[in-house]
């Protein structure tokens, strides 16, 4: 309680200092390909031992040393503002697509187009279409290449669907609502479907489901009828009280109890099921986004990026090439369950003959990203504040909506 | 340190106390007359220093920083800063969530300051009754919340009140309450929230106005009883007149504390359900940790100083006309 408003300032006030040093130093560094032994060092996200054990292959294969770094998810804005004031980073990190925005306007990522034709692992030609190289990069630049993927899903418990008199998962919106409407009659406290209250990227599927698009002249906008399409459609759950209100409501766990019977995640979800409750094995599955006028879901997933100011941009495209072989791709998919991004591994037997692995495949054909511009954490916290305050507090929609817009407007001019 | 007026006594002097006097002589002379009053000077130096580079000098490039656009691409290229005015300011009060995070943080400090003055005032005079071990024990008891780590407090809050498998529900629910929604109802969640920094906050105020209590000297107690005090009385009467700088000094604490309000939201319901318990200094956190616009961050900060600068003053300025 009594040290947050000193922080502030200080933080605000060491950054700024920070920066004026940091402005003083800093030498562009030649990469010399095959001479480079490193050490590099690499910053991924919330767990260093998968990858850990990933570059001890690396190595043998190289020669060049690793030192792995995690950073949590929640710190990494943090972790980037000191690096970018400071001009200390590591060679190689792991970048989340939804925060690539913001590792590109802090200039944090080295252009690596002079490269690309050197190094099969930059070519844009390898990865899936949704991260083609002009979706992910400011025109004429590679500032990162794609690693892994990660898509949106229906999750649905098959047992609790047919019991309901429910033979197959729903396909359409209004299959959708209707067996969700099915399921939270079976009582108390058991819902149809669960909506995550922090997940902006939800509204961003249903528009793109209902046809429509954010993007309008390189800005946002929620001022379309899809838009309101998909308002209506997530404000319908909530109106026919299929979904708990409950912000602390826990994902896996209401999917475990039966509580929230159809959930929309990622297959991270699924090795949270198979790891808490192996019992329920064979009572769940996983099918493509039930469907308005497309299914499209949400392409997410994590690129990996060169630090600017690296010393070792050599070693480190050597990594990038390794990173994006099948094998390598394939590997990672068996300790984390992250699905590849390279073609060819998505198109290896091991993942296709998985059934479930099939569906993810099948949906990653058809997702995008969201939208790539500095302010869409604002934009979309704003997007989210609107949809949940009509929701929980009952404010009123027309309006509420209508001040949407004239924020989004003031946001990006 | 004038120097000593020469006699016989000089002669005694050995060759240590020679050079002392040297020493002071010297002294003497950089320093004339007003050594004695740089001396006070000199031993806060490093305080003050500390004071001036980390909080004043701070608040002054804030508010230097408050007038630009800087943000994440200004911090790794200084020629993408530039001088934009008030704008933030403007583009502030403009802001809904601004006034939203204004009000709840009255609306914590109007719960909040109160509840914790006289309840912990309460809980002391009650403490004070007895030396015995059971109320030596409780002093300790009421102590640990303040020196839990904020991490371990949430976790455990953050179980307690959870609505799909929290104790506080499943209590309720053997004596057939239904459901409280703790953090995830806007207006109970400020209660949830402020309740937790309540519990946290007292430990502190608690030990403050314990110390003040022993210094009251059981003559006065004495005195009263053969005037044939009752209990109440002595409470009110005595113990609460001489503790006036005691809750004077706690209340102007606890004040400024809970206008800065940081802590319970930010662990327990990161300001949410949708802004229902964002505080100034949350609000301030986001802007300038999430969105990295340290520029409007600076602003909005600049604005809660503003604020909390001139509750303080007034409350020294009431505080002397009180004491005449």
């Amino acid at each position: 309680m009594n040290r947050a408003f000193g922080k502030h300032i200080t933080a605000t006030a060491l950054i700024a200092v920070a920066f004026w040093t940091a402005a003083c130093g800093g030498s562009t560094p030649t990469p010399s390909a095959n001479t480079d032994k490193g050490p590099i060092q690499v910053w991924t996200m919330e767990d260093s031992t998968s990858f850990t054990a990933l570059m001890q292959d690396f190595t043998r294969q190289t020669g060049i040393p690793v030192q792995v770094e995690a950073v949590p998810w929640s710190n990494v804005n943090d972790k980037l503002t000191t690096a970018v004031a400071s001009g200390n980073g590591p060679d190689l990190m792991q970048v989340g697509l939804s925060l690539l925005p913001s590792f590109e306007s802090a200039g944090a990522l080295l252009d690596l187009s002079p490269y690309v034709k050197d190094h099969p692992g930059l070519q844009s030609s390898s990865y899936v279409g949704a991260v083609a190289a002009d979706k992910i990069n400011p025109s004429g630049k590679v500032l990162s290449v794609p690693w892994v993927s990660d898509v949106r899903v229906l999750f649905y418990r098959t047992d609790i669907l047919n019991a309901a008199g429910i033979s197959s998962p729903p396909t359409t919106w209004t299959q959708f609502h209707d067996d969700a409407a099915k399921l939270a009659q079976r009582g108390k406290g058991k819902y149809g479907y669960y909506i995550p209250q922090w997940d902006s990227a939800l509204p961003v599927e249903f528009t793109w489901e209902a046809g429509g698009n954010l993007m309008q002249n390189g800005k946002v906008t929620f001022d379309t009828p899809q838009f309101k399409a998909a308002a209506d459609f997530y404000i319908s759950f909530y109106k026919d009280k299929l979904v708990p209100t409950a912000s602390d409501f826990d994902q896996t766990q209401g999917f475990i109890s039966g509580s929230a019977p159809m959930i929309i995640s990622g297959p991270y979800l699924a090795a949270g099921i198979k790891s808490t409750a192996p019992q329920l094995d064979g009572k769940w599955n996983v099918a493509v986004l039930p469907k308005d006028q497309a299914g499209t879901s949400l392409f997410a997933g994590s690129n990996m990026g060169v630090w600017a100011k690296s010393k070792h941009v050599g070693a480190s495209l050597r990594l990038l090439d390794y990173l994006a072989q099948t094998n390598a791709q394939l590997n990672w998919f068996k300790s984390t369950n992250e699905l590849p991004t390279a073609k060819a591994a998505l198109a290896d037997s091991t993942l296709t003959s998985d059934p479930m692995v099939k569906i993810y495949t099948n949906q990653l054909q058809d997702a995008q990203l969201l939208p790539l511009v500095p302010k869409w954490d604002k934009i979309s916290q704003a997007m989210l504040d609107s949809l949940n305050s009509i929701v929980l507090k009952g404010s009123d929609e027309a309006t509420t909506l209508a001040s949407l817009n004239a924020t989004v407007a003031s946001l990006q001019s | 340190m004038p120097a000593p007026a020469r006699t016989n006594r000089e002669a005694l002097m050995t060759a240590s106390a020679a050079q002392h006097e040297a020493a002071a002589r010297r002294v003497a002379l950089r320093v004339p007359w007003r050594s004695s009053t740089l001396v006070p000077y000199v031993l806060i130096s490093p305080a003050l220093l500390c004071l001036l580079t980390f909080s004043v000098l701070s608040i002054f490039v804030a508010a230097a920083v408050s007038l630009t656009n800087l943000d994440i691409s200004g911090l790794a290229d200084y020629t993408q800063v530039h001088f934009i005015g008030l704008h933030n300011y403007q583009a502030m009060f403009g802001d809904p969530a601004f006034w939203e995070a204004l009000g709840n943080t009255a609306f914590f400090v109007t719960v909040g300051v109160p509840t914790l003055v006289i309840g912990s005032l309460a809980i002391a005079i009650a403490l004070n009754f007895s030396r015995s071990r059971f109320f030596r024990a409780l002093k300790a008891f009421y102590f640990v919340p303040a020196i839990t780590a904020i991490v371990a407090i949430s976790l455990i809050w953050g179980n307690l009140y959870n609505s799909q498998f929290g104790l506080l529900n499943w209590l309720l629910s053997l004596v057939g309450i239904a459901p409280v929604q703790w953090l995830t109802d806007p207006t109970i969640a400020k209660l949830s929230v402020a309740l937790v920094a309540i519990w946290r906050g007292s430990g502190l105020d608690i030990i403050i106005f314990l110390a003040a209590l022993q210094a009251i000297p059981p003559e006065y107690y004495e005195a009263a009883a053969v005037d044939g005090a009752g209990e109440w009385q002595k409470i009110f009467r005595i113990t609460v007149p001489l503790m006036r700088f005691a809750i004077f000094f706690v209340t102007v604490t606890t004040l400024i504390n809970w206008m800065q309000f940081f802590d319970e939201p930010y662990v327990l319901t990161q300001g949410g359900p949708v802004h229902a318990t964002t505080s100034m200094s949350l609000y301030i956190y986001q802007q300038g940790f999430r969105y990295n616009e340290f520029g409007f961050a600076s602003a909005a900060s600049i604005v809660l100083f503003a604020i909390i600068a001139a509750v303080t003053v007034i409350q020294l300025r009431a505080r002397q006309d009180v004491d005449g």
